[in-house]
């Protein structure tokens, strides 16, 4: 069976905008468009799906099924890239999956086997980092998707691996220096055009998912992977409860 | 301590404008002072620093304003947010860390969410048209800000501002 997905992630500083005929896993993909537009994902996203749209001689009620990067990311652009892809799925009736938008970098950098570094920029001197096997085509998370300072995590990696490692991401502009001196030789720092995802890397991650996942969910159940909310939540309660014990008032 | 005096809302202007003239793309000026203090004054005259032509207003009601200037100003007001929760929605963190000048009202609205560089500066009404202006670095970056700025101003008595105020001792 042949299935239209329209993939979407604008968690990064790039507007990831895709269209891809999927047949069983065979993946063709139709437009792959990754425009760097820093906070214009509100005003662009939607446009740019309406375009790949028309240039592939497609409407809207031909598309099967919508792919979203959850993230982490920036946390406005994750909400715009979900909220986004929820009420295209939503006002079509289709299903809608999600993938970690660092899944998805790492699936575009799987074409050679290695290790591969992924670090996006999490703003506030942290980074979102996570440490990936590609091997024969496959890629493997080796490690749970978290914020951290850059230094700790090159410290991390630095103790963890004795091999090569590709990096990409957006927090290399601020950070490559840490980690090429952590890592020393071991460093390989990818071309910039490869830090962000792509729709082939969206859809490859999609088509990773398991059988359950992979079948999409009622737009409104996928939620956005912040990793750093909970942080937020907890200080906060944490603030605000001797307010509520300390008998202040 | 306050760091200057400004004697006129015209005088602040020229304080923001001074201030201006050291900042450069990425700086972060958290402004308190109570309201009339001459919050919105001060980043008119950053604004007219900055080359910005269209007027300036107090962004309380917008939350945030972004004017693009010879540098972009991006203007905030924290005053109406209830928790540190709320800087996400309006995107507080990545706003700063874009290009261009942040200036915040009621920046000091939320301790734990300073920025880790920068400058503060608290605005006191001490008189009908007088405010006194204490100046605080956030990190080196605002402590190399404020040496430029309190230099600046020490030729400014003339537009208003004095400098040797309460035996300030910078």
């Amino acid at each position: 069976m042949t299935t239209t997905v329209v993939a979407i992630d604008t968690a990064t500083d790039a507007i990831v905008v895709a269209l891809a005929r999927l047949e069983d896993c065979e993946l063709t993909m139709l437009a792959d468009v990754c425009e760097i537009a820093p906070r214009l994902a509100n005003s662009r996203v939607l446009c740019s799906v309406s375009e790949r749209l028309i240039e592939s001689g497609l409407r809207p009620a031909d598309v099967d099924v919508v792919v979203v990067g959850r993230g982490p990311g920036s946390f406005t652009g994750v909400r715009i890239g979900v909220a986004a892809a929820k009420g295209f799925a939503h006002g079509l009736g289709i299903a809608l999956a999600g993938v970690s938008t660092l899944d998805a970098i790492a699936w575009r950098n799987s074409g050679t086997d290695g290790l591969v570094g992924v670090l996006v920029d999490a703003m506030r001197k942290e980074v979102y980092p996570a440490l990936y096997r590609v091997s024969d085509g496959h890629v493997e998370r080796l490690t749970p998707q978290c914020v951290m300072g850059p230094a700790t995590v090159a410290e991390e990696w630095a103790e963890a691996i004795d091999e090569p490692v590709t990096l990409v991401g957006s927090g290399l502009r601020s950070y490559a220096d840490v980690f090429a001196g952590a890592l020393g030789s071991r460093a390989v720092i990818a071309a910039q055009e490869l830090w962000w995802p792509s729709g082939e890397g969206l859809l490859r991650a999609f088509i990773a998912l398991p059988d359950d996942e992979r079948q999409g969910f009622a737009p409104g159940v996928v939620l956005p992977i912040y990793t750093r909310l909970s942080d937020a939540e907890e200080a906060e309660r944490l603030r605000e409860k001797p307010a509520v014990d300390g008998g202040l008032s | 301590m306050s760091d200057v005096r400004v004697h006129s809302a015209a005088a602040m202007q020229e304080l923001g404008a001074e201030l201006a003239s050291v900042l450069r793309s990425g700086d972060v000026v958290l402004l308190s002072g109570d309201l009339g203090a001459g919050k919105t004054q001060l980043t008119k005259g950053i604004g007219r620093g900055l080359g910005v032509s269209e007027s300036i207003t107090s962004p309380t009601f917008n939350i945030a304003l972004i004017h693009d200037g010879r540098m972009r100003l991006k203007h905030m007001d924290l005053y109406r947010l209830e928790s540190v929760r709320d800087l996400e929605d309006i995107d507080y963190f990545g706003l700063l860390e874009s290009d261009g000048v942040s200036v915040v009202e009621w920046g000091d609205r939320f301790p734990e969410a300073f920025p880790s560089d920068g400058v503060q500066l608290a605005l006191t009404i001490t008189g009908d048209d007088v405010r006194d202006v204490s100046f605080k670095s956030l990190g080196p970056r605002g402590e190399q800000i404020l040496v430029a700025l309190l230099a600046g101003c020490a030729t400014l008595r003339d537009h208003g501002i004095e400098t040797d105020v309460n035996g300030g001792t910078r």
